[in-house]
């Protein structure tokens, strides 16, 4: 008898021991599991910035199919733009499976002026999944913002969709899908938009280096290897560098001095001559650099990355790679400082955009998921604005690794690094590097009325949940995540 | 539950034969995709891609180490308490515990490459762990001896 009540005794015990380690296990797995379909508006919790919270409550009112580009104002420039699924060959041959744009990738290069109203019609021709077009670094009305799930449902194969927006300032600009992005802008949705000033004239050489890596495969276009462009000696040649790819890259250029004269579509205030000295470009970024042919016709060489580059000169100019220099340009102190055009001391929001990492389930999927303020995905704040609002925010990164954060629609002026103050030109942003261990005070100005993601534009770290979003109070979604058009944002 | 026990733990053992295998052959043709001109950078690394055929053993490293490893570690765990092994909670505890120092040194390698070191000598400790943990359950403890005496026994004459 005495045994076999051990014995019962010890099963219990095994048993409690059991639930004592499952059950919480089992608890965070269920809680974890997201609906078949919800609201961008309705997971996580509304953060009003240290606002009176109710003057900052978001989620009825205007929706954001409505925030559109004057309807009746005819367009300037006008494209249609054909997403299909296919193989495709790169300009060296190699056969890639994945995404092309009116048959090839990247998708053609969209020109315009400032101040132009842009019409671009996406037609999805057969990708399955759907796709969507958004506007990198261009501040559209909301409903141009391409975010399937939250500002448009995904384009079905066989549908279409109207993107209509002003592009406000001259700047280099992509755009790409943003639907199941890991994969498609991966495998090769996406394209440049240049937009040029309405009154300067333009350099004597203009060129994009739009850098992607296709299935391993590092390119500047599309294009394996070096990009070869005639240039005048005394030329003045800009080289816009666009980073499409979800890890941080480098430029820099040999055989002549360089300035770096934009970033992120942003001029940069009297830029001073650089040497010895390489450009990072953030995931998602821009950096145009310009160069001043020297007068001998020697050729100038723009590095991208490793194994690309941007050949400027005369014939056939060959000048040999060198490796990256040590110091990288900090845009922190680059350039004269000038008016921002507001007052962040007079900031009436402020957020914490705290970046961290730990283990927990995600939809039932165990693994080790970033944070937001603490918590994981989709229990993530979100940031609630009214409209003219001077916001401020503190960037900070202590999850292991480097985030490119990317807020939609807005561009923001970074105030600070570590505690440290920017002392150069306005350093304008809208896709921001923040190495593990760094913060950034950063800043903006609440004028572009929507619901507008901010996200790693890591494109893996976003659809692992490093995403949050910025909402105007009264202003709503009629749109999904998920559902029957199977809108995945990320 | 004693096999499966057993089994479990040898598992682990075997897993982490394998975590360091891939990381090997991955850092190899690592090696030699960079000598044949490759060039390896963040763009490279944050992307999914297979940039070279090796770097499977990353990605096997990296599911084995984030889930399969733990998940195994738990069960092995929620095993022992009906397995009867004499200390094998406490056993099977030690290498979830190491297991879990394991998975924290290999995420901080991410930006402390000291970590990174001790991620590896840490493996050490998680092979040698679960291999005692597996040979030590091998026999079964001896029965309880029975105190009554044997009916044949005789008495001294």
């Amino acid at each position: 008898m005495a045994t076999r009540r051990t014995w019962r005794l010890r099963l219990a015990a095994a048993c409690i021991a059991t639930a004592a380690v499952a059950g919480p296990l089992g608890w965070f797995w269920q809680d974890s599991l997201l609906p078949g379909t919800y609201s961008a508006m309705d997971f996580g919790y509304p953060d009003p910035g240290g606002h009176d919270a109710h003057a900052g409550h978001a989620g009825h009112g205007r929706d954001v199919t409505t925030l559109v580009a004057d309807p009746a104002r005819p367009a300037d420039v006008s494209v249609t733009l054909t997403a299909r699924r296919e193989r495709f060959r790169l300009l060296t041959g190699r056969t890639i499976d994945g995404y092309t744009l009116n048959g090839a990738s990247p998708g053609p290069t969209l020109h315009a002026t400032a101040g132009q109203l842009v019409q671009v019609r996406l037609v999805n021709a057969n990708v399955r999944d759907g796709v969507t077009l958004h506007w990198h670094g261009v501040d559209v009305p909301n409903a141009a913002d391409g975010v399937a799930g939250v500002t448009q449902d995904a384009v079905p194969a066989g549908g279409a969709y109207t993107y209509r927006f002003v592009v406000p300032r001259a700047g280099t600009y992509w755009y790409h899908s943003h639907q199941d992005s890991h994969d498609q802008v991966v495998g090769g949705l996406y394209g440049a938009l240049v937009v040029r000033p309405a009154s300067k004239p333009g350099p004597g050489v203009d060129v994009v280096a739009m850098s992607h890596l296709y299935r391993g495969a590092r390119t500047l276009n599309g294009r394996e290897g070096d990009v070869t462009v005639a240039a005048a000696p005394g030329a003045t040649a800009r080289v816009r560098v666009i980073n499409t790819d979800s890890g941080a890259t480098q430029a820099w250029v040999t055989g002549a001095g360089y300035r770096l004269v934009a970033i992120d579509g942003t001029d940069v205030n009297r830029p001073t001559p650089v040497r010895d000295q390489a450009v990072q470009v953030t995931a998602g970024g821009r950096a145009d650099l310009e160069v001043t042919m020297p007068a001998d016709g020697s050729p100038v060489r723009v590095q991208v990355g490793g194994p690309t580059g941007v050949v400027l000169g005369q014939g056939r100019p060959t000048i040999a790679a060198v490796p990256r220099p040590a110091a990288t340009l900090d845009p922190l102190a680059y350039g004269t400082p000038a008016a921002l055009g507001f007052d962040p001391a007079a900031a009436n929001r402020h957020f914490r955009y705290d970046i961290g990492r730990r283990p927990g389930f995600i939809d039932g999927r165990p693994g080790y998921w970033w944070t937001v303020n603490g918590h994981i995905y989709p229990d993530l704040p979100m940031f609630v604005v009214a409209e003219g609002d001077v916001v401020r925010m503190r960037i900070s990164n202590h999850s292991g690794e480097a985030h490119p954060m990317h807020l939609h629609g807005h561009h923001l002026v970074v105030l600070a690094r570590n505690g440290r103050p920017a002392t150069g030109s306005p350093w304008w942003v809208d896709s921001l590097h923040v190495a593990n261990g760094e913060n950034y005070d950063v800043a903006f100005v609440a004028g572009n009325p929507g619901l507008w993601m901010d996200h790693c534009h890591n494109l893996a770290h976003a659809e692992q949940g490093l995403a949050v979003h910025l909402a105007y109070a009264g202003v709503t979604t009629s749109v999904h995540i998920g559902g029957a058009p199977a809108n995945a944002p990320e | 539950m004693r096999k499966l026990y057993r089994v479990l733990a040898y598992l682990l053992v075997a897993e982490v034969v394998v975590q360091a295998g891939a990381m090997a052959l991955a850092i190899a043709g690592l090696g030699k995709w960079v000598t044949d001109g490759g060039v390896f950078d963040s763009s490279v690394m944050e992307s999914d891609e297979r940039a070279f055929p090796e770097v499977v053993g990353i990605m096997v490293h990296g599911l084995n180490g984030s889930i399969v490893i733990p998940a195994l570690a738990l069960i092995l765990v929620v095993v022992s308490f009906f397995a009867h092994v004499p200390g094998g909670v406490k056993w099977a505890a030690a290498v979830f515990g190491l297991v879990f120092v394991q998975v924290n040194l290999g995420f901080a390698g991410h930006d402390l490459p000291f970590a990174g070191g001790l991620h590896g000598m840490n493996a050490l400790a998680v092979f040698a762990t679960a291999l005692h943990t597996a040979r030590r359950a091998r026999v079964r403890p001896p029965a309880p001896v029975e105190a009554a005496p044997s009916s044949s026994a005789t008495t001294a004459g």
